[in-house]
């Protein structure tokens, strides 16, 4: 029976380290994408668009994942992250690093920015990667829910190496044969591969367990055990090979799991069994919707005019990143940083009930409301902004800043309260 | 037969569960036991039942919920 076995995982410690990093670098990107103009509109493949992508991703979406697969492969796998505290002063130091500068590497073109936050990059994935595969490696197989979480283990070094070259080839370090390619395959691999299928693997686990739903049905995580890899191998194949067939075949197989995914989370979270109003929830509501309308978004990116097309595949990643990634991973923060700092508070001062606060206590509801509804402003007006008066995407970006800030103040309030109680970091 | 505490803590929300147990424990007398049925198995509370000295049994009933005995160890 699978579950959480927190005597295995690392301290609070570890994980919140990277925790509290993360809001940093949604409200760099926002300030920046505001000081910058609307330069990032014109397109996905702008310098400023790129440098601001690479602070959500890596900065933002790369630091929570780190400290969460810290504490959660012993949860799902039954094998702990091995050296976590090493990993997550690696994780802080190097994402801090190399994310900022990988940023104004790729916006201003900068060689020797983009050559240090590729070693910085390097020092933060790089030891994690060995992490994973130890743990992966120890793991005994638990089946189709285990699948999903292999899957992105493997797309995770896919994506960092990539990622790596592609930095390395920009520095003047190396050269590519072929850089267009080696960018889709990148992206695809971090997008689909990595943050998406790693969701589905987590979502397994945590939304059973702590939104009390039925377990996922087992016709669900069989379906998915194959469409998901079936979905990265198609997109793979046809970027290398460039045969047309296999692009409706990749996304048949993607855009059906990622549909087949939402629509049996949003009906198991509607069948959970205490209909108690909580903003993890609605977190999660918002990002499987928005998982939902990208999937049709990218669907029908083909039939697209030209004159709309450049609009659209932008509003596609903000859709995805924002709408639907982070909007999941803020869902899930609400729950793991209670509960890991309840646990630990516990386990080190063995109090009785209602002696420490509960997790319900540890963050503020009406805190988290409010984050929510910034990131609900931010999500609108960022996601149409390639089709709307600049002004309004500088709104949306404030609102992204302030969003940023509410869930950075709310993780901090969880540390105080757990510091509070006498808890030790 | 001794007197058993039934804390009934299915479809409750996390660390609700756990913190009942806990409550449950303080009231326990010489002797008896707590009866604990869970819709989860709940692995992190055995190591602070460990920890404070106390010996659990665990049983996966036919419905898939589970039952364990806490007794003084």
């Amino acid at each position: 029976m699978a579950g959480l076995t927190y005597d295995q995982g690392p301290s609070l410690v570890a994980p919140l380290r990277l925790f509290l990093l993360a809001p940093l670098f949604l409200m760099l990107a926002a300030v920046a994408g505001i000081a910058l103009g609307p330069d990032w509109l014109s397109g996905r493949w702008s310098p400023a668009a790129l440098a601001l992508t690479h602070l959500i991703t890596l900065g933002y979406l790369g630091a929570v994942m780190q400290g969460a697969l810290l504490q959660m492969l012993a949860v799902v796998l039954g094998s702990p992250m091995p050296w976590s505290g090493v990993l997550s002063w690696c994780g802080q130091l190097g994402l801090g690093i190399g994310s900022p500068l990988l940023a104004a590497g790729l916006l201003f073109g900068a060689p020797v920015c983009l050559g240090v936050a590729s070693v910085a990059l390097a020092l933060a994935w790089l030891p994690f990667l060995a992490g994973v595969a130890v743990a992966l490696s120890r793991a005994l197989s638990g089946g189709e829910m285990d699948w999903p979480l292999r899957l992105a283990g493997l797309a995770l070094p896919v994506t960092v190496l990539t990622g790596l070259a592609l930095a390395g080839a920009l520095a003047g370090l190396w050269s590519v044969p072929d850089l267009a390619g080696l960018v889709d395959l990148h992206a695809g691999w971090g997008l689909y591969g990595w943050i998406l299928v790693l969701v589905v693997g987590v979502a397994y686990q945590v939304v059973p367990m702590l939104q009390i739903t039925p377990a996922y049905p087992r016709r669900v995580t069989r379906a998915l055990a194959w469409l998901l890899p079936a979905g990265l191998l198609a997109y793979t194949l046809e970027v290398l090979s460039g045969l047309p067939g296999l692009h409706w075949l990749g996304l048949a197989a993607a855009g059906g799991g990622s549909l087949v995914f939402a629509a049996a989370t949003l009906t198991l979270q509607q069948r959970r069994r205490r209909k108690l109003a909580d903003v993890t929830l609605d977190f999660w509501r918002l990002g499987l919707a928005a998982l939902i309308l990208s999937t049709l978004l990218y669907a029908g990116l083909g039939v697209l005019p030209d004159s709309l097309r450049t609009g659209a595949e932008l509003s596609l990643g903000l859709l995805f990143l924002l709408g639907f990634a982070a909007s999941v991973v803020n869902g899930m923060l609400y729950k793991i940083v209670p509960f890991l700092a309840w646990f630990n508070l516990q386990s080190q001062t063995g109090a009785r009930a209602g002696t420490i606060p509960n997790m319900r206590e540890m963050i503020d509801e009406a805190a988290g409301r409010r984050h929510f509804r910034l990131h609900v402003v931010a999500v609108c007006l960022l996601v149409p902004a390639p089709f709307l008066p600049a002004w309004l995407a500088s709104l949306g970006l404030l609102a992204l800043a302030l969003s940023g800030h509410g869930l950075w103040l709310n993780l901090r309030a969880a540390r105080a309260a757990f510091l509070a109680y006498g808890g030790r970091l | 037969m001794n007197k058993e505490i039934l804390v009934d803590a299915r479809w409750l929300e996390p660390p609700e569960p756990i913190e009942r147990v806990l409550d449950a424990l303080d009231r326990l007398g010489v002797g008896e036991r707590i009866r604990f049925l869970i819709h989860r198995e709940p692995l992190p509370l055995f190591p602070i039942l460990d920890r404070l000295g106390y010996r659990h049994e665990v049983r996966l009933l036919d419905d898939g919920d589970f039952e364990i005995l806490i007794r003084a160890g």
